[in-house]
């Protein structure tokens, strides 16, 4: 028959030191095997000191695979901090990098609240944008509040674009002036006028 | 809505904005698409967790789903909306998938002393990894030129021991054509069927905990694993971690087979989308380091 | 349109862009225009449908989480059967290297947001060979 156990069956299979002290595993983040340092990263996520050491990884890390294992062990050792060096991310010209510090970020409500003020602020609209961007997927009661706060200050177009669109998702009726302002604001631009009656539309059917 | 207007499985109906709004959520959150034909069915599970969560209207509910820090009643929801039949064939359109482009494409340039390793997780009662095997018997006309390792792990040591023991009732046997019934089956009376000991004793069982990563760490080389309807039980972190392990587990240029409504564009994009005939599956690069 | 004679079969375009609002828009001109108008919300999604159907033409965002436009349009034009479906970027910078990029990644096209509607009709019927 085609059909074969495996000889030695798999919970059999040599067991590949894969715990190891904190120590030889964080020298195992830098190792020039991909694997090596996925499973190092792995494990950290057990190890809260380890948080910033990952931080500091993915500045370097190149590969794909070893950069979703470093996210992901961030996602579980949030912290104010942790999501502080992620936010630096945002800033990268390396899509995969942003993306990816963006979708961990939107993991971790708490954790990146205290920043959340600055990042509405900063100077470079891209990071005003994926903030709320950032802001539509949270978990976070103040969501709708602060997006609101956007339509009212933020003067560029795309960034309001981000917001309305974020609050056709989690916006509720205390929304929909500063959506009304807004329209009237760019009264020109066809897709804010459209967004803007969306969003009121989806806000009024809850 | 007025306090004493209860939603009710007569009476509760949402608005084309309201259903649109929240499959979009749901589609979001779990990966699952439901189309304006299911809405019927949709609404049914949100109105049962209404009343279950004694949510006054829609909009109090889906606020519920959405913002609840500890994500239970999401869960909750996602499994009333999924629940979950297992039987013989199921979704064999996959299934032809491994035969006509899976397997073809892994063998191709492939060392004949090199075994085949297809891994079913979870696999519940049996019914998938023993239809695996019978279609790589029945239609593969490779299949005696190679070994083929089938291991089969679940969480459950109860349903893993039913599993095992392959004995099946007539419902989970019934999209099975009659000759391949007789073939691989013995009637054992009182409407059971038992499998026969040569297929039963060429599937590896074994008791795995998916988010256990000492575990899961000892699946290694594989070259397909279906792993349907798990992860949308599983909130996202989880979800990452287990393409994760699965990327961990595959070798490059295997597959992962998800359920028909899932998909792997809300966890991560490590894989890369393939078609075989009818079905999407999901490659680890060839060239993954 | 009535003078169109190859719009008796509406053309098919996959619209992938992470913003809700922004996907409607694309909808609804588009389908005024006689489009038929299906969506994906990020790269990988986008990729998935590529694959599984078959469009007359994609209309790309670039900025994107799980997978950027620009990835995803290598990721296509590399798969064989699929690779030259025609594809118009939308970006929201004006910059040079942008549309170099777009090029470079197997866009056809290159617009930069915002897109009057008059504008992706035009270029969605140029695009699908649906040009007056």
């Amino acid at each position: 028959m085609a059909l074969v156990k495996s000889k030695s069956g798999p919970a059999a299979a040599s067991m590949e030191p894969v715990g190891g002290d904190v120590a030889s595993l964080l020298l195992s983040l830098s190792s020039d095997d991909a694997r090596a340092r996925r499973n190092a990263a792995r494990e950290l996520a057990d190890h809260p000191q380890a948080a910033m050491a990952l931080c500091d990884r993915l500045e370097h890390e190149r590969g794909p695979s070893v950069r979703a294992v470093l996210f992901t062990s961030l996602i579980r050792l949030q912290s104010p901090d942790v999501a502080g060096r992620l936010a630096m991310h945002l800033r990268s010209d390396d899509a995969q990098l942003r993306n990816g510090a963006i979708e961990a970020l939107q993991e971790m409500p708490d954790a990146i609240a205290p920043h959340l003020s600055d990042l509405l602020n900063d100077d470079d609209s891209d990071v005003r944008i994926f903030a709320v961007n950032i802001l539509g997927a949270l978990r976070f009661e103040e969501a709708p509040r602060l997006l609101t706060e956007v339509l009212r200050k933020e003067s560029h177009i795309n960034v309001c674009a981000a917001a309305v669109d974020a609050l056709a998702e989690v916006g509720g009726m205390e929304a929909i002036e500063a959506l009304e302002e807004l329209r009237a604001r760019f009264a020109d631009d066809a897709f804010i006028v459209f967004a803007v009656d969306t969003a009121i539309r989806r806000i009024r059917a809850d | 809505m007025n306090a004493l207007f209860r939603p009710s499985k007569e009476n509760f109906s949402m608005t084309v904005e309201e259903y649109a709004k929240f499959i979009e959520f749901f589609y979001r959150k779990t990966g699952i698409q439901f189309q304006e034909n299911k809405r019927y069915y949709v609404e049914r599970r949100i109105v049962e967790r209404m009343e279950k969560t004694k949510s006054e209207s829609f909009r109090d509910y889906f606020n519920l789903v959405r913002f609840q820090m500890d994500g239970q009643e999401l869960q909750l929801l996602i499994n009333a909306m999924t629940v979950n039949e297992t039987y013989f064939f199921r979704e064999d359109y996959q299934f032809q998938a491994l035969i006509k482009g899976m397997l073809p494409s892994l063998v191709r340039g492939r060392d004949k002393r090199h075994a085949l390793k297809i891994w079913s997780m979870p696999c519940s009662s049996g019914e998938e990894p023993y239809s695996i095997a019978i279609h790589i018997l029945e239609f593969w006309d490779q299949a005696d030129l190679w070994d083929i390792e089938i291991l089969a792990s679940d969480i459950d040591s109860k349903i893993l021991a039913e599993a095992r023991q392959g004995r099946y009732g007539a419902r989970s046997v019934q999209r099975l054509p009659a000759h391949l019934l007789s073939r691989y089956f013995a009637p054992i009376g009182d409407g059971l069927y038992q499998i026969r000991d040569e297929l039963r004793d060429s599937i590896d069982f074994t008791l795995v905990n998916i988010v256990d990563k000492l575990q899961t760490g000892r699946y290694r080389d594989m070259d397909v694993i279906f792993c349907r309807n798990l992860l949308i039980y599983f909130d996202d972190v989880a979800r990452r971690e287990a393409a994760e392990m699965m990327y961990e587990a595959l070798r490059p240029g295997g597959f992962v087979c998800l359920g028909h409504s899932e998909s792997m564009s809300r966890m991560t994009s490590l894989f890369v989308p393939r078609k075989f005939g009818d079905t999407i599956v999901y490659q680890k690069p060839s060239s993954a380091e | 349109m009535s003078d169109a004679p190859n719009s008796i079969q509406s053309k098919r375009v996959l619209v992938i862009d992470d913003g809700i609002t922004m996907r409607l828009f694309y909808r609804t001109i588009l389908n005024a225009a006689d489009f038929e108008v299906e969506e994906a919300t990020n790269g990988v999604e986008g990729f998935e449908k590529v694959v599984g159907n078959s469009y007359d033409l994609l209309i790309v965002d670039i900025n994107m989480p799980k997978m950027d436009g620009y990835t995803m349009l290598r990721s296509i034009r590399r798969e064989p059967g699929i690779g030259d479906v025609p594809a118009v970027t939308i970006s929201t910078e004006a910059a040079e290297s942008d549309s170099r990029k777009a090029f470079e990644s197997g866009a056809n096209f290159y617009l930069v947001k915002p897109v009057p509607p008059d504008t992706l009709t035009e270029v969605a019927r140029l695009m699908t060979g649906m040009t007056k």
